[in-house]
């Protein structure tokens, strides 16, 4: 199993693509850092980069870069078979490729957040958004894992999810904010450290559960597929 | 054709048809690319994507052109141009399905030194490619734009005068979403053409189109006029929003951009061409290969 996420770690890490997480990060401590630096009011800039692009940008692309590449990828050049064919339990396989993946999206998530979130109001914020990041990254790497598992498309279905569902709908359509990881975490974080800037709109109750639910739900049902999972070319 | 000059003939009948140029490779590759953006001829998985975006768009206009009609016009819920501002995050994803589709899988499948021995230029693939994502943008945002102008003409009071007076609103309406279809379809090929992996390209895509949006928000806070009518810079879609009010005038948008109309009017322009330009010199090394 260490093995497993020994190779993911590198087939993640090791080629020059892992700089396209950087910048998000960075943009994101960045624009804290000019809004400090100019005495903005928190109240005014808070609630733009740490919602607007924070948690509504930064936590859910990286994870879903990250989530769809530790086994998407794999699937894609066709060396998950290498994977398969040892003496493994596909369990042990997820849970290597769900750690991994959790593990990276909530490191580079959870850290600019911290630092946007101190510098946006006080250290407790802070920790509270790496509560929240590091929740959403694993909601969101089990829900990515499983998509690229269930479809040949894994990253269009999950922008779709991201930007139609969690997005466009999220911001009309109230009912569907109960099925969105985004507004989980705005309502945890907001639960353990009250500000203005983040306005939870599902009960604390309903984000933990459901979070529970969005990342066992996934691994189970991730574990399951990939137990009756056929190799097939390229199609479409 | 001096037999001296053949090193190897086996008596194939050679082909001594027309050669159809540069000029008809462009058009092949074109009219390819305009078929694959929308999946035409090929499984219904990769229709699917493309006309998820495409349905939601079209239902928006038939919901704000049936509205209108039913309120004679008391209830606009866009016009012409907030219709594509209020369509960017469906562009952005239509961009991030079909960008990758046009590059990212000839260079993954290894075909460009094929296209590359034809008589045909980094400049015409490239030109090609633009211009068939360019054309899907425009049919994606322009087609829905004139149902709403069907609607309108069909309900209008004042016979053939108010049908035109509808088109007269209809056309400066498709000329902006001309410059979207120009300058989106510009900078996610660029992203595109950097890997070969569709869902990299894709994601990388939506997170720069993305992660831009927030910087206009923190720069029209910041304490200095000339940084908040500059925001709009930032970001492409916001960059679209002050070119259209330095063209129609306007200064009740969302966004202020002060007398730095023309600004964003250069950028813009300066953003196509240099996309268009850093395409073309990945794919000088690529042609020569």
């Amino acid at each position: 199993m260490s093995t497993v996420a020994y190779i993911t770690m590198r087939g993640l890490l090791g080629r020059r693509r892992v700089l396209l997480l950087l910048p998000l990060p960075l943009l994101l401590v960045g624009l804290a850092l000019i809004c400090r630096a100019y005495d903005v009011n928190p109240e005014q800039w808070g609630q733009a980069v740490v919602l607007g692009l924070g948690l509504a940008v930064v936590l859910p692309v990286i994870s879903l870069i990250v989530g769809t590449g530790v086994l998407g990828s794999e699937v894609d050049d066709g060396t998950i078979v290498h994977i398969l064919t040892k003496p493994l339990p596909r369990r042990d396989i997820i849970l290597a490729k769900l750690l991994v993946a959790s593990g990276v999206s909530a490191v580079t998530s959870a850290v600019p957040l911290f630092f946007a979130g101190l510098l946006a109001d006080s250290v407790r914020f802070g920790l509270a958004l790496v509560v929240g990041a590091v929740v959403g990254a694993i909601a969101y790497s089990a829900l990515f894992l499983l998509l690229s598992l269930v479809t040949r498309r894994p990253v269009l279905l999950g922008l779709a999810y991201i930007l139609v569902w969690e997005g466009l709908l999220g911001r009309f359509v109230s009912g569907t904010r109960v099925l969105s990881i985004e507004q989980y975490v705005i309502s945890i974080t907001d639960k353990i450290a009250p500000t203005g800037m983040l306005d939870g709109k599902v009960s604390l109750p309903v984000a933990i559960v459901m979070s529970l639910i969005f990342a066992l739900g996934g691994t189970i049902y991730a574990i399951n597929r990939l137990g009756s999972f056929s190799v097939a070319g390229e199609t479409s | 054709m001096s037999d001296a000059g053949v090193i190897h003939d086996i008596g194939y009948q050679r082909y001594e048809g027309p050669r159809l140029g540069r000029p008809a490779v462009f058009g092949a590759i074109y009219q390819h690319g305009l078929r694959a953006a929308f999946g035409l001829g090929r499984s219904a998985k990769a229709k699917i994507f493309p006309w998820l975006v495409a349905g939601i768009v079209l239902l928006t206009a038939v919901i704000n052109g049936a509205v209108k009609a039913q309120t004679n016009g008391q209830i606009v819920l866009f016009d012409y141009f907030s219709f594509d501002d209020t369509m960017s995050w469906l562009v952005i994803f239509f961009v991030a399905i079909v960008a990758p589709e046009l590059v990212s899988r000839d260079m993954r499948s290894g075909v460009l030194p094929l296209y590359f021995s034809r008589p045909l230029r980094a400049f015409d693939y490239i030109g090609a490619k633009f211009v068939a994502l360019a054309t899907a943008v425009f049919l994606l945002l322009g087609v829905p734009q004139f149902i709403m102008f069907l609607f309108g003409a069909f309900t209008t009071d004042d016979g053939a005068k108010g049908v035109w007076n509808e088109f007269l609103d209809l056309a400066p309406g498709w000329g902006y979403t001309l410059i979207w279809a120009v300058l989106f379809a510009s900078i996610s090929l660029l992203i595109a053409s950097f890997t070969g992996k569709r869902a990299f390209a894709a994601g990388g895509i939506v997170a720069f189109f993305l992660m831009t949006a927030p910087v206009v928000g923190v720069l029209s806070i910041l304490p200095s006029t000339t940084a908040n009518h500059l925001a709009g810079l930032a970001s492409p879609m916001s960059l679209l929003v002050g070119v259209q009010s330095w063209l129609r005038g306007r200064n009740d948008l969302d966004l202020n951009i002060g007398d730095f109309g023309v600004v964003y009017g250069i950028e813009a322009f300066c953003l196509v061409a240099a996309a268009l330009l850093l395409l073309l010199a990945r794919y000088r090394k690529v042609a020569s290969l």
